[in-house]
C-alpha cells in the first residue's frame, strides 16, 4: 500500500520565515501556526480513508519537494498572455512559481477590489480577517491545513453591495519549475452583488515535478450571484490539489465549473453549503484523462437551510490508461425541509485500459425533500459509432464527435463563451483533432 | 452488362453468435433504378440494410455484397460509405452538441482529400439547396443532430443527408414508418430529387403507401431471410391488397416466379 510521508522542509522554521517575509499581522501568523500544528498532528490520508479509497495517493505526495519562492524575473509568458487576452477578463492577476508577477487591477465598477491576497492582508485587513478560512476550515484535513499554513500567493476579490461587475475577473497561476506551491483565492460578494471569476492553472510541461495546492473560498451574501470557473490545464509534470468551497446566504446563487484536463494527477474537491433559504448552487464538472492521467473529483452539497437548491453535474471521459474517480455526497441537515438536490455523474470509457469509478451518496436528515442521484459509466454506444461511420467518418472523427456530444450537456450550461470555447479546443487537442493544438 | 450496380449475392448473416437471419439473399439494383424491398416484420429487411452498411453487431457467414463489381465485405462502415453506399436509418441516433451543418461538413470532408476540404460557400449552397428541396426552415442546420427531433424530423434529416452526401447507392430502411402523409410526400420528393442515371436506391417498406410517391422500377418481396419473388410496381399494389400470405402461397404453388 502506498503511504505518504512527511516533508522536513514544511517546518515551523520555514513557516516563520514565510510569515516574516510578508510582514503579516499577528492574527494571520497565529492562524498559520495553528494550521501547522494541525498539519503535524494529522496523519496523511491512506487508501483506508473512504474519501481517498480510489485515489492514486502517491501521485499527490509532497515529500522531496522544495517550496517555490518566485521566478527569476517577472516576465509573463506568451502562453499566459494569450490566455489573458482570450479570456475577455479585466482585473487580472498572474501568479508564477509562488509569486504574483502581474497586477492589472483596474475594474470599471466603483468599490470593487481585486488584488493579490498578501497585499489584501495588510491593505484590506478587516475584510480578509473576517472571511479568510471561513469557507474552508484550516483544520478539517491534512491538505486543508497544509494550504492554510503555507499558502504564499493568492487572489482577493471583494464586490460591495448591489454592484454588478460586468466583465469577468481572473487569476492565472503558472509555473516553470518544480517544487511545492500553494495558492489561495478569497472571493467575497456582498448582498445582491454579482461577479464572474476565472481561476486558471496552466503551464507547459517541464522537467521537475510540481505539486500545486489551490484553495478557493467563495463567500456569497444575500442575493449575491457568482460564477466561478476553475480551469486546470497544467503541464504533465504537475500534481494539482484543489478545493473550492462556497458559503451561500439567503437567495444567493452560485454557478461553478471545475475543469480538469491537464497535469499528471488532479483532485478537485467542490463543496457548497447552503446556509440561507432560497440559495442555489449549480456545480458543474468536466474532466478528460489521457496518457495515464489520474483525475479525482469529490463534491459536497450541504443543505443547512430549508428551501435551497443544488445540482451537481460532473461528466468525464478517460482513455490511454487514465483513471477517474468521482465521489459525491448530498447532505441534508435536520430541518432543511423543501430541499431540492440533484447529483449526476457520467463517465465515458474510451478504451479497455482506462477506468472510471463513481460513488454517489446521500445523507438525508429531513423528511420533506426532493433528492436524487445517478451515475453511469460505459463506452461509447456502438450504435452511435456505427451511425457516424456510416456517414463516411473514420473512427477517430466519430469518436471526437461522440465525446463532444457527451460533454455538451456540461458545456452548454457554461455561461462564459470564451472559456467554453477554450475548453472545447483543449478537449479536441486531446482527441487528436488535426489543427487544434496549434491554436492553444 | 454495365458494372454499375449494387449487388447482393447469396448473402447469409446473423447476429454474432446467433442463427442466420439472412439465408441466401440475392438482389441487384442497377445504377439509375429505384427498387422496393417489401416484407413482413421479421422477414430480414432491416437486417439486410444494416448488414450492407457494415453494422458490427452482425456477421456475414456466406455470400457477398458488391458495389460496382467490388466486394465491400472487408470494408469498415466508413469505407463503405466513402465507396458510395448510404443507409437512411430506421432509428437515427442523436448526437448532442454537434450541429447538422457541422456534422455534414465533416462527413463531406471525410470523402475528400485532406488538402481538398469543401469551401464554405460551396458547402452552404449545397446544404441550403437540400434544405429547400425538403421544404424545411433554414434554421434547422444549426440545430444539434436529431436532438429533440420528432420521429418525422429525424426521417427528414436522413433524406437531407442523402441529398448533401450524394451517394451512388442508398438504402432507405422504413423511412416511411411513423410519417403522416405530408411528411411522406416531402421525404418522397427528396428521394425523387436524388434520382438519376448515377443513383440507385433500395427502398425498404412494409406498406405500398410510400410507393405511390416513389414509384419503383422493381419490387422484391422478402420472407424468412430470402427474396422470394420480384416483379414490377404492380406487385406492390397486389401485395397491399391480398397480403403476404397470398404471395407466399403464390410462390409455393409456382404461380409467382421464385
Amino acid at each position: 500500500m502506498a503511504t505518504l510521508t512527511d516533508n522536513p522542509l514544511l517546518s515551523a522554521g520555514a513557516l516563520e520565515a514565510l510569515i516574516r517575509s510578508g510582514g503579516e499581522p499577528d492574527w494571520l501568523a497565529e492562524e498559520r501556526r495553528a494550521a501547522l500544528r494541525t498539519f503535524d498532528a494529522t496523519p496523511w490520508p491512506t487508501e483506508r480513508d473512504e474519501a481517498w479509497r480510489y485515489s492514486d495517493l502517491k501521485r499527490f505526495a509532497v515529500d522531496g519537494l522544495e517550496p517555490t519562492d518566485g521566478p527569476d524575473d517577472d516576465a509573463v509568458s506568451d502562453r499566459i498572455r494569450m490566455r489573458m487576452t482570450d479570456s475577455d477578463a479585466e482585473g487580472i492577476l498572474v501568479h508564477k512559481n509562488g509569486r504574483t508577477i502581474e497586477r492589472q487591477l483596474a475594474v470599471r465598477e466603483a468599490g470593487v477590489l481585486v488584488t493579490d491576497l498578501r497585499t489584501a492582508v495588510t491593505e484590506h485587513e478587516d475584510l480578509v480577517r473576517e472571511h479568510l478560512y471561513a469557507a474552508v476550515d484550516a483544520h478539517a484535513g491534512k491538505y486543508h491545513a497544509l494550504n492554510a499554513a503555507f499558502w504564499r500567493d493568492g487572489t482577493f476579490v471583494y464586490v460591495p453591495k448591489n454592484v454588478e461587475v460586468e466583465l469577468p475577473l481572473g487569476a492565472f497561476t503558472s509555473a516553470d519549475r518544480g517544487g511545492l506551491s500553494m495558492g489561495r483565492t478569497l472571493i467575497v460578494v456582498e448582498d445582491n452583488a454579482k461577479v464572474t471569476f476565472l481561476d486558471e492553472y496552466t503551464s507547459d510541461t517541464f522537467d521537475a515535478r510540481l505539486f500545486h495546492g489551490a484553495v478557493t473560498e467563495l463567500v456569497l451574501g444575500p442575493g449575491a450571484k457568482v460564477r466561478y470557473l476553475a480551469l486546470q490545464n497544467w503541464g504533465r509534470n504537475v500534481a494539482h490539489m484543489q478545493r473550492v468551497a462556497a458559503k451561500l446566504d439567503r437567495d444567493a446563487r452560485l454557478e461553478s465549473l471545475t475543469v480538469s484536463v491537464g497535469g499528471d494527477a488532479a483532485r478537485a474537491e467542490v463543496e457548497s453549503t447552503m446556509q440561507g433559504p432560497g440559495s442555489e448552487s449549480e456545480m458543474l464538472g468536466l474532466y478528460f484523462g489521457d496518457e495515464g492521467q489520474h483525475f479525482d473529483q469529490f463534491t459536497v452539497q450541504h443543505h443547512e437551510a430549508d428551501h435551497a437548491f443544488s445540482d451537481v453535474l460532473f461528466k468525464g471521459a478517460v482513455r490511454d490508461a487514465s483513471h477517474s474517480v468521482y465521489s459525491g455526497v448530498i447532505i441534508v441537515d435536520e430541518g432543511a425541509q423543501k430541499t431540492d438536490a440533484y447529483q449526476t455523474n457520467r463517465n465515458l470509457l474510451l478504451d479497455d485500459d482506462s477506468e472510471a469509478v463513481s460513488i454517489p451518496q446521500l445523507q438525508i436528515g429531513a423528511n420533506d425533500v426532493r433528492c436524487s442521484h445517478g451515475s453511469t459509466t460505459g463506452p461509447v454506444p456502438e450504435d452511435q459509432r456505427f451511425y457516424l461511420m456510416s456517414r463516411g467518418m473514420p473512427p477517430e472523427v466519430a469518436e471526437h464527435l461522440l465525446v463532444t456530444g457527451f460533454l455538451y450537456e456540461v458545456m452548454s450550461r457554461v455561461t462564459l463563451p470564451k472559456a467554453a470555447e477554450y475548453v472545447e479546443r483543449v478537449v479536441q487537442a486531446k482527441l487528436g483533432v488535426p489543427g487544434v493544438k496549434e491554436k492553444l | 452488362m454495365s458494372e454499375n450496380r449494387l449487388e447482393i449475392r447469396n448473402l447469409h448473416a446473423r447476429i454474432a453468435g446467433g442463427v442466420d437471419i439472412l439465408k441466401g439473399v440475392d438482389l441487384t439494383v442497377p445504377a439509375g433504378e429505384v427498387h422496393a424491398l417489401m416484407g413482413q416484420n421479421g422477414s430480414g429487411k432491416s437486417t439486410l440494410a444494416k448488414v450492407m452498411a457494415g453494422d458490427p453487431a452482425y456477421e456475414i457467414t456466406d455470400g457477398d455484397i458488391l458495389i460496382d463489381g467490388e466486394s465491400v465485405l472487408e470494408m469498415e462502415p466508413d469505407e463503405r460509405a466513402r465507396a458510395g453506399l448510404y443507409l437512411a436509418f430506421q432509428y437515427p441516433v442523436e448526437v448532442p452538441g454537434v450541429s447538422i451543418a457541422n456534422f455534414l461538413r465533416l462527413a463531406l470532408n471525410a470523402r475528400r482529400d485532406e488538402d481538398d476540404e469543401i469551401g464554405v460557400m460551396e458547402f452552404y449552397t449545397k446544404l441550403q439547396g437540400a434544405v429547400k428541396e425538403l421544404d424545411w426552415d433554414e434554421s434547422i442546420i444549426e440545430r444539434n443532430l436529431h436532438e429533440g427531433f420528432s420521429g418525422g424530423e429525424k426521417k427528414r434529416s436522413e433524406i437531407l443527408q442523402l441529398l448533401v452526401l450524394e451517394p451512388k447507392y442508398a438504402i432507405l430502411d422504413e423511412t416511411d414508418s411513423g410519417l403522416d402523409v405530408d411528411a411522406l410526400k416531402v421525404v418522397a420528393h427528396g428521394v425523387n430529387a436524388a434520382r438519376g442515371d448515377a443513383f440507385g436506391a433500395l427502398v425498404i417498406t412494409h406498406y405500398q403507401r410510400l410507393l405511390n410517391y416513389i414509384v419503383p422500377d422493381r419490387v422484391h418481396v422478402m420472407a424468412e431471410g430470402r427474396v422470394i419473388t420480384s416483379g414490377d410496381k404492380e406487385l406492390a399494389m397486389e401485395l397491399d391488397d391480398k397480403g403476404y400470405d397470398w404471395i407466399k402461397n403464390e410462390v409455393a404453388s409456382g404461380a409467382a416466379p421464385a
